[in-house]
């Protein structure tokens, strides 16, 4: 299931552009890390082009 | 799409210094007075050391909302960035490191500042796994500003650009950013939703 979000802007569906690592900020994070961070969806707004992004479970 | 053509491409202009007598403001400044010559450009100068980050905290945790937002807002970045002892300034990596996924498939091109003869090219090559890593896409054009103690007149206007090739360094940062923009907002990572 990919990952969807709305524009907290303009309500308009966002565009998931890309899965990102992020450092781990905690221990439970720096536990539960694969491939040595934090998995992020990152979301454009195609009518506004804010950029919002999720922590997304590592699916491999 | 139509809100694509109403809604200029914003560049700001990032001033990675905070050293008293700074040349690199010279140069931002130049930068600046030349984006703001390009139709279709928005942009501002973002003065690290203005900015009311913490130095107590690292990353995320010391984002500043209104920096963040313009980061957010923004389509393509333009850093300058002096080099000291052939690095970058501390403060700049502070800066940078307080976001992430609003710099995720945005332009960025480096401007280089150095008193000596190589304008900066070591600090350009320092900073590019990191910009790298913050999910910037750089550019393969540079501004390179040496001698940076005789290109700047006492009100801080350059007496001397050869070399300089601002005017190409803007050309290609512009298109990446327009072709950036399109693929965030269009083009959706492992195909279609």
């Amino acid at each position: 299931m990919k990952p969807q979000l709305s524009c907290p802007r303009c309500g308009t569906a966002m565009n998931h552009q890309a899965d990102k690592l992020r450092e781990p900020t905690t221990r439970e994070e720096a536990e539960s890390a694969r491939f040595g961070g934090v998995l992020i969806a990152v979301f454009a707004c195609p009518n506004c082009g804010r950029i919002e992004s999720l922590p997304q479970p590592h699916d491999d | 799409m139509a809100s694509d053509l109403v809604r200029p491409l914003f560049v700001p202009v990032i001033l990675g210094t905070q050293r008293t007598g700074r040349m690199s403001e010279h140069a931002a400044r130049a930068v600046l007075a030349e984006l703001e010559q390009r139709p279709g450009v928005a942009t501002e100068l973002i003065d690290a050391a203005t900015l009311p980050i913490p130095s107590d905290e690292a990353g995320e945790a010391a984002k500043d909302p209104e920096f963040a937002e313009k980061v957010n807002r923004a389509d393509a970045l333009v850093l300058v960035a002096p080099e000291y002892n052939r690095g970058y300034p501390g403060l700049l990596k502070h800066v940078l490191d307080t976001n992430l996924a609003e710099y995720v498939h945005k332009a960025v091109g480096v401007v280089g500042v150095s008193a000596g003869i190589f304008g900066g090219a070591r600090v350009i090559e320092n900073l590019l796994p990191v910009l790298r890593e913050l999910g910037l896409v750089t550019i393969f054009w540079d501004v390179n500003v040496n001698n940076a103690r005789t290109r700047f007149d006492e009100t801080g206007a350059l007496v001397d650009d050869t070399f300089l090739a601002i005017g190409k360094f803007l050309d290609e940062l512009v298109w990446m950013a327009e072709t950036l923009r399109y693929g965030r907002e269009h083009v959706t990572t492992g195909g279609p939703a």
